[in-house]
């Protein structure tokens, strides 16, 4: 969209660095609130009331919401501005006492989030009003409201940084060595624990399983090795990785050990 | 007075955060964390991101493959995490995400050497996923020449994949 709003002069000078940090300075322990909601989804809203339960309790630094925004220090602005709240938005700005903060709120508040490249919406708040204080998130943890706020506030510092890396070497990174001396049985193997347990718990999975695997002294033995992951099973609490373990072992072990031994389909699966 | 030994009996409900540090429970999703070393330059997690947050993409001079990541924009999904093979790019714990001012602090970026493909010298990979992929294949105890033929097929451009192909089957059904 090609119109875009230009700060007033006034607005401008009355809202540079100095005189905010100077604002902020005298506000200290009490600052006053106000939402404005652009076309957000409502989780960042509930998430914004979830920061000011007494879980978090922000109003022990001095936190308020408040209705007005002539009332308000801070605008806490969500959502991906969409055309309809472009000029309540800026009415929101332009009500507010000067100096103000204003705080984008959210993936869609600080850059758009997922509706970045959609026709109706501005993406971002930034495009419209200056913004001092980006929170990301979809939606941001409470501790993270918390923590933006206390970074607007000058209580915390900024942790993140803009971070490049260049010039590393082509080199490959590490390759485990395979157990069966063929990756192709890691590879299923772990193909098969993420299809079991999904991502997470696939991975926590697979490494028990592989480790099981190791301690058996011949891994081409069936008999033996058929005995250190019941071993395993067994020590195991958790009664998911158990049926997945022994799972693994029938649908993949058993396929690739044949190529090196005698496998008796009734002796050595594991039966449930 | 009631009121009060009711308080003490349930103890303080409120964390101390901002000014003591709160941790994040078991399988939270934080910022993504980028391991540099770890990075094949796959564009597994380019692919997958429903947001767009992470960008892979060539370069100007078309010398390098440039991996971008932009925390605004991320929904911490943690599909990125899903798809990496080498384990490069892993949800963290971190939820102090918030800056000031400034939101290109909120980029991380990474580049990678470009490969070139043998046949017609088109960049198509990096020069790591192609050094990763013959370290993969050595471990899966091929013969010397398979293995040569693999190496020899991994070095060429999918464009030029497809032609190579198309010219092995016709020399084979030239009669029919």
């Amino acid at each position: 969209m090609s119109k875009t709003y230009v700060v007033p002069e006034d607005i401008k000078e009355a809202n540079n660095l100095e005189a905010k940090l100077k604002h902020l300075n005298n506000i200290k322990k009490s600052f006053n609130v106000f939402r404005v909601d652009c076309g957000s989804c409502n989780g960042c809203e509930i998430e914004v009331f979830a920061a000011i339960t007494p879980m978090w309790d922000p109003e022990r630094l001095g936190f308020k919401l408040v209705a007005s925004p002539r009332h308000a220090d801070i605008l806490l602005c969500s959502g991906p501005v969409t055309r309809q709240m472009y000029y309540p938005l800026l009415r929101a700005y332009e009500a507010t006492p000067d100096p103000k903060v204003v705080v984008a709120i959210g993936a869609c508040g600080s850059s758009g989030g997922i509706f970045h490249d959609a026709y109706s919406v501005w993406g971002g708040v930034d495009k419209i009003v200056p913004v001092d204080v980006y929170i990301p998130g979809c939606p941001p943890h409470p501790a993270t409201i918390v923590y933006g706020l206390a970074s607007a506030l000058g209580i915390l510092e900024q942790k993140l940084k803009f971070k490049e890396h260049k010039d590393g070497s082509n080199e490959a990174p590490i390759v485990e060595e395979s157990l069966f001396g063929n990756l192709l049985f890691e590879r299923d193997l772990l193909a098969e624990s993420k299809r079991l347990m999904g991502y997470l718990f696939g991975r926590k999975l697979y490494e028990k399983y592989i480790n099981a695997l190791g301690k058996s002294k011949d891994v081409k033995d069936v008999k033996k090795t058929k005995e250190i992951i019941s071993i395993y099973c067994d020590e195991e609490e958790d009664k998911r990785y158990q049926e997945c373990m022994k799972t693994l072992h029938n649908n993949i072990y058993l396929k690739y050990v044949k190529r090196f031994s005698v496998v008796n389909d009734k002796e050595d699966r594991f039966q449930f | 007075m009631k009121l009060l030994d009711m308080t003490k009996k349930y103890g303080n409900a409120t964390y101390g955060y901002p000014l003591e540090p709160y941790y994040v429970p078991e399988g939270f999703r934080g910022k993504p964390s980028y391991t540099y070393e770890n990075c094949i330059g796959c564009t597994a997690c380019g692919i997958a991101c429903p947001s767009n947050a992470i960008n892979v993409k060539l370069n100007e001079e078309r010398t390098k493959l440039v991996w971008e990541f932009d925390a605004a924009r991320c929904i911490f999904c943690g599909r990125c995490d899903e798809v990496c093979p080498t384990g490069a790019i892993v949800l963290s714990k971190e939820f102090e995400t918030a800056v000031k001012f400034d939101k290109k602090d909120l980029i991380e970026r990474g580049e990678l050497d470009v490969a070139y493909c043998e046949v017609c010298n088109k960049p198509f990979t990096t020069k790591r996923l192609i050094a990763y992929d013959i370290e993969r294949l050595k471990k899966v105890g091929w013969a010397e020449k398979t293995l040569e033929e693999k190496t020899k097929y991994i070095k060429t451009c999918p464009d030029c994949k497809r032609a190579l192909t198309i010219e092995k089957i016709s020399k084979y059904s030239k009669g029919v």
